[in-house]
């Protein structure tokens, strides 16, 4: 079962001076249930409309979204209770205590002290509780954000662009939150354009450019989006170079291996040709690149950037 | 009700409550304490000369001189004891600190106390703009109507105990001050239950400043932006603009506010009658109470329903 479905999700601004800008241009999006789902894209693609969308901040001009099996536009209130969230920077008040934050949002729900200090102990924030928010460092302050989204102990996180601005501890601290709250079973969907960082952590990952779905999937399908082709380790580099291209299988040096341009679906054929000629792959793997390129690569003539 | 506590907490946690009540409260000792220095209790044979010309003047009113010419009982008075009772206190005199000006005091404070209501509308209602928590707020409750509401009412008691509370406070210091530096002789049977009366007035009419200010927060997404809305508004259409259109008088805030606090129509003055072969100016009600009580209700229901509107249809981003 999916926690997200999104269906031909469109979302126009007016502007002020007349014209359009169209911020979701029919994004279709399923994230399915457990793990970490990383939601990529450049800045302008359109993520954090979709978060404000399907958390009922902004009012879509087409399209349909449903959390955790609620229609989001009816029946968000229902299921409201169990999905935390992070839109963008964290939002507190500054002049008040990281505990008297989070006070005023558990009483919401009629949540007590002891879920207070639960959360504040599992985001390491219990000795700076009584401390004015506007002290806290950027890492803190989204910490106390993630112990927010925690008091009601959701099914689903969204967090949108949780390490934007953070220093390098700060990312691994939220790195390593995120992660074991994916091992607790629940759903975290994470937006952000920090491609390193979701490939760290998501499990699955969907990539989006100018409001629209350009791929998604596990990540290590998304990675050999393409058909990048195979690496191929055998003992003779040479012997094996040309019996793959007597076979009509191009091949090129790459480093200690040959790089078969061929998609990984014939790894099979590769290691049959190769074991044919009394040449034994010592390994063969799919050519991935990093997430980085993939994503530079499907959303090249998506305006990067914009 | 969860909603209501984590407002109220949210209310009682913001900084401005207690400045606005320290504030007043600072206010209150120092303008009292420099009226009982300047003030002297007086002697006894002060009092009686006072109470002597009191009673002359009061005599005279009751006999018909200081009504129009037409003996007519001016707008806004049931009778001839009562208007006398409030126009012939002047001939009193100089006599210190007087308990029986209180709720008249207490009206001369009145502008101040409604600021104060605005500025806690205000305040209550525009930080969550400023703070960007609103997002926050509403990812915990998404039925904007019943978060609007809910603020609404915190808004509407806070913003009444607040301005009760400081009157309430000043009318006790005025008092000590009246009984230690003044006098509390002439002081008539119901004062304080007029005062009460006069509290309670103000502080209605500081709510519904209030509940306007929080409107316009909501509608403008600041605390700056509704005070300065507020503040142009009163001083530049209604305090300027307005002056120069007679007929829309009767449909201004600050005059409404000022008739509910007073209990006092508006009169206006404009057209003369002819008397005996002079010309008298005749007086007309401009502004009721009743009225000026319809139209503070008019701007707070509907810059209410507006914000309402418009918060629960547009996008929080």
């Amino acid at each position: 079962m999916a926690v997200i479905e999104i269906e031909g999700l469109r979302k126009e601004y007016t502007k002020l001076r007349g014209g359009r800008t169209v911020a979701l241009q029919g994004l279709d999006l399923s994230v399915p249930t457990g793990g970490v789902f990383g939601f990529l894209g450049p800045n302008g693609a359109g993520k954090t409309t979709t978060i404000r969308c399907l958390l009922g901040l902004v009012r879509p001009s087409q399209g349909r979204m449903s959390l955790l099996g609620a229609d989001v536009q009816h029946d968000l209130p229902k299921v409201i209770a169990r999905v935390g969230s992070i839109v963008e920077a964290p939002a507190m008040f500054p002049r008040f205590s990281g505990r008297r934050n989070l006070q005023i949002l558990a009483r919401i729900h009629g949540e007590g002290e002891t879920a207070i200090d639960a959360a504040l102990d599992r985001v390491g924030l219990a000795d700076r509780a009584g401390d004015l928010v506007k002290t806290y460092s950027l890492g803190m302050k989204q910490r106390l954000a993630i112990a927010a989204t925690l008091l009601r102990d959701p099914a689903l996180l969204i967090l949108d662009e949780p390490a934007n601005g953070l220093d390098p501890a700060g990312i691994v601290e939220v790195r390593e939150l995120v992660r074991s709250l994916g091992a607790e079973g629940r759903t975290i969907f994470i937006s952000s354009h920090i491609l390193s960082e979701v490939q760290q952590t998501a499990d699955h990952v969907a990539i989006v450019a100018k409001g629209r779905l350009i791929t998604s999937g596990p990540v290590g399908e998304v990675l050999t989006t393409g058909g990048r082709g195979l690496l191929v380790k055998v003992a003779d580099l040479q012997a094996a170079r040309r019996v793959l291209t007597e076979a009509q299988i191009p091949a090129v040096p790459a480093g200690a291996a040959l790089k078969v341009d061929v998609p990984t679906e014939q790894a099979e054929r590769i290691s049959r040709t190769l074991a044919e000629a009394g040449l034994f792959v010592t390994e063969l793997r799919p050519d991935e690149v990093d997430l980085e390129t993939v994503f530079l690569e499907l959303t090249k003539d998506q305006g990067v950037g914009d | 009700m969860p909603l209501f506590r984590s407002e109220f907490l949210r209310a009682r946690s913001r900084r401005l409550v207690p400045m606005v009540i320290i504030g007043g409260l600072l206010a209150i000792v120092i303008g009292l304490t420099i009226a009982a220095v300047n003030s002297s209790p007086p002697s006894q044979a002060t009092l009686d000369q006072a109470q002597a010309r009191y009673d002359q003047q009061f005599q005279r009113c009751m006999s018909g001189k200081y009504l129009g010419p037409r003996g007519q009982l001016p707008a806004g008075f049931a009778s001839l004891e009562e208007f006398c009772k409030q126009n012939t206190t002047q001939y009193l005199g100089d006599i210190g600190m007087q308990l029986r000006d209180l709720p008249e005091i207490l009206q001369g404070i009145s502008t101040f106390v409604i600021l104060l209501g605005a500025l806690l509308g205000a305040s209550l209602g525009g930080a969550d703009w400023t703070n960007n928590t609103f997002t926050t707020l509403l990812t915990w409750e998404p039925r904007r109507i019943k978060v609007l509401l809910t603020r609404a009412l915190v808004v509407v008691l806070v913003a009444f105990a607040v301005t009760i509370a400081l009157q309430a406070i000043f009318s006790a210091f005025f008092w000590l001050g009246a009984s230690t530096r003044g006098t509390t002789a002439f002081t008539p049977s119901g004062l304080w239950s007029v005062a009460g009366q006069t509290m309670l007035r103000t502080a209605t009419v500081a709510t519904a400043f209030a509940l306007i200010a929080l409107s316009i927060a909501m509608i403008g997404r600041s605390t700056v932006s509704s005070l300065g809305a507020l503040v142009g508004y009163l001083i530049l259409f209604e305090a300027v603009i307005a002056g120069f259109r007679p007929s829309i008088q009767g449909w201004l805030l600050v005059r409404a506010g000022i008739v509910v606090v007073s209990q006092t129509p508006i009169l206006d003055y404009g057209r003369n009658v002819s008397y005996s072969g002079s010309n008298y100016p005749e007086s007309t009600v401009l502004l009721s109470v009743a009225r000026a009580d319809a139209v503070v209700g008019i701007y707070v229901v509907v810059l209410f329903v507006l914000a309402l509107v418009i918060f629960r249809r547009r996008d929080v981003s």
